[in-house]
């Protein structure tokens, strides 16, 4: 805590401050077009950000990444369409309040839920962080590659139908990684092309892997007809809705404290901690009946959830280089690009970067309450952008994205091959996080890999060196556990569909 | 079922054909880590060849092919309800993303970015265009590029691909 309040002003540079507030603006507008999922926001973003001074870069990151969560929402309430995945559980009261004319009172008490349930996890992430890297820093290179594995595991899990499909896209990301020249041999590797050479950049593959696919899904949508937004302007509801708002207490709570839970989990992400708050205010409510009819409190419960996610999710992220959602994922790429490793490097290393960064997350939480406050009444606006439009203004980004940053053409080919063969992959169920997270992983399993096997041969042996310790144990179980709940909701899932065609 | 029993062959038959390729590799300790990658892969495609066989009723299959298990809003509606893959607008769309990449080597960035913008707008939505339309696609198009310049050549100072104009 200490560290966070002397390290607090570097986010306050007048640079920085306007890095947030452009990013938080941009994050809420991104996050309520229908089409653009906030990851995809978050991979176009990284590429900017590799112009600018690492502080400046990440803080742009981690505004779009807050605030897109909460942008999420708008598009949620207004059309019944949640702007990301972790905005589900907004819409089941969100839109049955806007189609009562008070959709101006939902979003205004979304953004006030997701400030308080923001804050709290900020609060538990800057507690937390620091004692979690230092027990990192007792990792070698066995436990860094189970935990590599770790990650991989649990995205497979999070994004994908299908745990072995899932499973598959992780291991395929990390054969990615490989291609090019090996990093301890220097012989080349799967360099079946000139434009491999190089192997394959964590920028090129985030923007293929998330941008492409969605270029192609915005062209099958072309004639697709959204719903009107259900928008009624109402003034002066501001100050009733704020004490309203922080009379429901008893939502504010369950959301924040259950989101901040979920959180921690890898993996778990906003989806799932929206869902479960949103059972648990509606189990604790005296008025059941009302909720999915449009009750304030489910709006509550649910956005606070979600906002007190964000926090918790980077301090796996952070100190074990496990993000808990795919736009972490990207996030983690955004964290390499810039030479910073997470784990105790970031906290020994890049101490001031990382707390600024912290900061800046902090910040933005605040500037998301008060811009999506004062933008709320313009959101309707962004529904109407025609997708014609979006095909052609992510392409060109994409590609001016994956250019930048080598100057290479290879890249753009080597970005648009990886989207197409993900765009046809999405089709049989197949997801790009695993895919991205194998990519980002991929170096720090292998370079683990061969150093534990260095290790071990002179040693106790391969199979013992990888298979014996408590940690290593402790994260094998881990990732055991993880694919055998992965499992478990794939059975599940199978059984809910059984009975349903009965 | 066909068409995920294709899908399980591929993936079992790409990973065979990744494992015979280590042979080829100058250095076999270079292959070491892609060998381990390259056999759970195959053990994955056998599983989810394994699922497609076994797993023979639509509902159950839909399942398995969503992004999310934890997400059954994604999960595909009953195949007979979805209208028809628009295949022509994606294979056009495709295209006309091929043909950039080729023009912008030529033509530059900027160019290749205004001209795009205009027949990605102009041909995909080709259905529903009016002079008026026509004249704000244009508009827009120009305002986007310009703004891209600005912020990428004026402000950021960024290299982009170089062409005729730029």
């Amino acid at each position: 805590m200490a560290e966070f309040i002397q390290y607090f002003p570097l986010a306050l540079t007048s640079t920085n401050i306007l890095t947030l507030i452009l990013g938080v603006i941009g994050g809420l507008i991104l996050g309520a077009t229908p089409g653009l999922s906030p990851t995809m926001a978050v991979a176009l973003l990284v590429p900017f950000t590799f112009h600018m001074n690492p502080t400046t870069g990440l803080v742009l990151l981690g505004a779009v990444y807050t605030s897109t969560v909460a942008g999420g929402a708008i598009s949620a309430i207004l059309i019944n369409i949640p702007g990301a995945p972790a905005n589900i559980a907004t819409l089941l009261d969100g839109h049955p309040m806007a189609k009562q004319g008070k959709s101006q009172k939902a979003l205004y008490m979304c953004f006030i839920s997701s400030l308080v349930g923001g804050l709290f996890g900020m609060l538990v992430m800057v507690l937390f962080t620091p004692p979690m890297a230092k027990i990192a820093l007792k990792f070698g290179p066995s436990e860094m590659f189970w935990v590599a594995i770790f990650g991989i595991t649990v995205m497979a899990g999070l994004a994908s139908g299908s745990i072995a499909k899932g499973l598959f896209g992780g291991m395929f990301g990390l054969l990615i990684s490989t291609i090019g020249y090996s990093p301890i041999l220097g012989v080349p590797r799967f360099v079946f092309h000139d434009v491999l050479i190089g192997g394959v950049a964590i920028v090129p593959a985030l923007i293929g892997l998330f941008a492409i696919p969605q270029v192609f899904s915005l062209a099958e949508k072309l004639n697709f007809q959204i719903e009107r937004p259900h928008y009624k302007p109402q003034k002066g509801i501001l100050f009733k809705t704020f004490i309203d708002n922080l009379k429901m207490g008893k939502a504010l709570g369950i959301g924040s404290v259950v989101g901040t839970i979920i959180g921690v989990i890898p993996g778990a992400g906003g989806q799932v901690s929206g869902l479960i708050a949103y059972d648990q205010i509606r189990k604790f409510s005296k008025n059941t009946q009302s909720f999915g009819k449009g009750n304030p409190e489910g709006v509550v419960a649910a956005e606070s959830a979600n906002n007190a996610m964000v926090g918790p999710s980077l301090i796996p992220l952070l100190t074990l280089s496990i993000p808990g959602s795919p736009t972490a994922a990207v996030l983690l790429g955004g964290l390499l690009i810039h030479g910073l490793f997470p784990g105790p490097d970031l906290f020994l290393n890049n101490v001031s970067i990382t707390y600024a960064f912290i900061a800046s997350l902090v910040l933005a939480q605040l500037a998301m309450c008060i811009f999506g406050l004062t933008m709320s009444r313009y959101s309707y606006m962004v529904m109407s952008v025609p997708n014609l439009y979006m095909i052609a203004a992510v392409t060109v980004l994409a590609v001016y994205g994956t250019y930048s940053v080598q100057n290479s053409f290879a890249d753009v080919i080597v970005m648009f091959s990886l989207g197409t063969l993900m765009y046809i992959g999405n089709k049989f169920g197949f997801s790009a996080a695993p895919v991205v997270l194998g990519i980002i992983l991929g170096p720090i399993a292998e370079d683990n890999f061969l150093k534990g096997k260095l290790i071990a041969e002179t040693d106790m042996g391969v199979f013992a060196y990888f298979f014996s310790g408590s940690m290593n144990i402790i994260i094998i179980l881990l990732c055991a556990a993880s694919i055998g709940y992965s499992i478990y909701g794939e059975i599940k899932a199978i059984k809910k569909a059984k009975e349903n065609l009965r | 079922m066909k068409k995920d029993l294709i899908i399980a062959l591929i993936l079992l038959g790409g990973s065979l054909a990744l494992y015979a390729s280590l042979s080829f590799m100058e250095e076999p300790a270079a292959a070491s880590f892609p060998r381990v990658v390259i056999i759970i892969m195959g053990f994955l495609g056998l599983m989810v060849l394994i699922q497609t066989v076994t797993i023979k009723q639509k509902g159950e299959r839909q399942v398995l092919q969503s992004d999310s298990v934890a997400n059954p809003e994604k999960v595909p509606k009953d195949s007979g309800n979805v209208k028809k893959y628009p295949f022509g607008t994606v294979a056009g769309c495709f295209l006309l993303i091929v043909v950039y990449f080729v023009v912008m080597e030529r033509l530059g960035f900027y160019l290749s970015a205004f001209l795009f913008f205009i027949a990605a707008t102009f041909i995909l939505g080709r259905k529903d265009l009016t002079l008026h339309k026509s004249i704000v696609r244009i508009g827009i198009a120009f305002i986007f590029t310009a703004v891209l310049f600005v912020l990428f050549n004026r402000l950021l100072v960024v290299q982009t691909p170089k062409g005729l104009l730029f």
